[in-house]
């Protein structure tokens, strides 16, 4: 038994939940937001296709019913499920402060379906590829070697610290801000606008939330269009420059809205979501000694570390639950589902569906199909930045490893605190104790 | 010659022949164009998801060349299905020397 299940048990799973009728459960719940697995291995097995009345969405539960809609974007709708779901009950107060005090609402334009998805999607494509991001990996490297060896000093003699706050968070800024080139920026600031715009589509916001929140965002959005006149007067060899100068293939400019959804996108998609990867390395490292000492053991192995990375990204996939919407009458896995309805899919229960992966609540990097897990999604939203996010979390793996050994949790394994959002499976603080190798 | 003839066998074992595959495009462009099974390319022809994964007939192996460390890496994410003459196709830049080219689609991973 791993540590996980140990610490499943602990907090009354799944025994307990076994008892409780779906009806009466909720990924509301915090506490099932929290510790999902027992509620996703009971919506599997009893209804896989599940209205959740309580936030009112179908969750999407097995990994065959997942790819098969993913792969149907004209009958489940991105764009629809995705308005439907942002500022979910204050959409037009959320969207009035932004047009006066934020610049003006900017609709996510990759958020959207065919064809502008693809004018979109094609212009943004060559930026990530796989050989792009390969000639990041240096300076990215020497990044996240610093920030292992400032984490290993602050842990010296057993002090407890922080591995979201002072090795996850500030990594995926930092990699962030090189790609946009942004040499000034606030850590702090972008973590915060970040998490602005995450929870607009976490449902977990109140009004009072909702306001601050949206005023962060008017924040983020001053700061983007002061950087996007900067490149326009003065270009750089950056992302901003690239997408304020850029040409979608049938010649014609993005517009300025579109220019700052998209270096919006870019500033929070890949920060919130690789943080979290970031630190459930952490948490599997100081939970399952076992693994941190095979990485080591392997850490010069390029093929072994790929591996280690997918089977990370399966077995906690940071996304658990993007929204779609269905545009006609349609059925999936058995379910009728009429038109217009509002649609979850749990990523994170895909990755867990042991008719997919066997033994899924095993960390197993030999599992011939790991390479298949739903972390990124699939189809023609499948994440634009997965080459990026995979190196970041590889060369992290590798540069810690390296640094520091005996990776501990400071408080038991069940008090570990996660974020109150139905998109995001996302620790919030993990305190560890580490010693320098 | 700017067009050239290349030969998919997808999953299901059913040929296309595409008699006029552009010199110049990648072979994940020319399957996605036409239709062919089990090449989907979801990004975008960036050598990052492993969706356009083909087999190159043996005798092809030395015209179209084995795949670089990036191709390499992405390959081993779909480790289950891969094989000595794996490729991803859209890493392949189709010349006049593939006229007559042949390959098989890997079964999906997915």
């Amino acid at each position: 038994m791993t540590t996980i299940e140990k610490n499943s048990v602990a907090s009354g799973c799944p025994f307990s939940m076994g008892e409780t009728p779906l009806s009466q459960m909720s990924l509301t719940d915090p506490l099932i937001q929290a510790r999902p697995h027992a509620f996703y291995s009971k919506l599997r097995n009893e209804d896989p296709v599940h209205y959740d009345e309580k936030l009112g969405m179908w969750l999407v539960s097995r990994y065959d019913d997942i790819v098969t809609l993913l792969r149907d974007p004209q009958t489940f709708s991105d764009k629809q499920g995705y308005e439907a779901q942002y500022a979910s009950g204050f959409f037009q107060e959320f969207k009035q402060i932004l047009e006066e005090q934020g610049g003006g609402f900017f609709p996510d334009v990759i958020k959207s379906d065919p064809p502008e998805h693809t004018r979109i999607r094609k212009l943004m494509d060559g930026a990530f590829s796989a050989h792009r991001v390969k000639m990041l990996e240096p300076v990215i490297t020497r990044i996240i070697a610093d920030l292992a060896e400032n984490m290993a000093d602050k842990g010296a003699g057993g002090k407890v610290i922080d591995g979201v706050k002072e090795f996850a968070i500030p990594l995926t800024i930092a990699v962030i801000c090189e790609q946009l080139g942004m040499n000034r920026y606030d850590g702090n600031k972008i973590s915060e606008w970040s998490a602005a715009i995450t929870a607009q589509i976490g449902r977990m916001q109140n009004r009072e939330q909702m306001v601050e929140n949206a005023l962060k965002v008017c924040e983020l959005q001053k700061f983007i269009i002061e950087q996007m006149k900067d490149r326009q007067a003065q270009p750089k060899e950056d992302m901003i420059s690239d997408l304020v100068h850029s040409h979608t293939e049938d010649g014609s400019s993005l517009t300025f809205g579109e220019a700052v959804s998209l270096v919006r996108a870019l500033i929070i998609a890949g920060n919130d979501t690789t943080a979290t990867a970031i630190a459930n390395l952490l948490f599997i490292l100081a939970t399952q000694p076992g693994v941190a000492q095979q990485l080591h053991d392997n850490v010069d192995d390029e093929r072994y570390l790929t591996r280690f990375v997918e089977e990370l990204l399966r077995y906690a996939p940071p996304v658990r639950g993007l929204a779609k919407m269905t545009t006609r009458e349609t059925e999936l896995g058995g379910t009728k589902l009429p038109k217009g309805a509002h649609m979850l899919v749990l990523y994170g229960s895909g990755n867990d569906d042991e008719s997919h992966f066997d033994c899924p609540r095993n960390f197993d990097i030999a599992r011939g199909n790991t390479g298949t897990h739903v972390a990124f999604g699939v189809g023609i939203h499948r994440c634009i930045g997965a080459s990026l996010a995979r190196m970041e979390i590889r060369v992290a793996a590798k540069e810690l490893i390296k640094r520091v050994r005996n990776i501990r949790l400071a408080i038991p394994a069940e008090e570990v605190i996660y974020q109150r959002t139905v998109a995001t499976h996302s620790i919030s603080s993990l305190p560890i104790t580490l010693e320098q190798r | 010659m700017s067009e050239v003839r290349i030969t998919f066998v997808d999953c299901r074992g059913t040929e296309k022949v595409i008699e006029d595959a552009p010199v110049g495009d990648t072979m994940m462009q020319i399957a996605t164009a036409n239709g062919v099974d089990g090449i989907l390319g979801e990004c975008g022809g960036g050598c990052a998801c492993g969706t356009c994964h083909i087999y190159i007939d043996p005798e092809w192996q030395h015209v179209v060349g084995a795949p670089d460390d990036v191709e390499d890496m992405t390959l081993d994410m779909v480790f289950e299905t891969r094989k000595p003459n794996s490729r991803l196709c859209c890493q392949i830049t189709v010349s006049e020397k593939m006229d007559g080219l042949r390959v098989v689609v890997a079964p999906e991973s997915l």
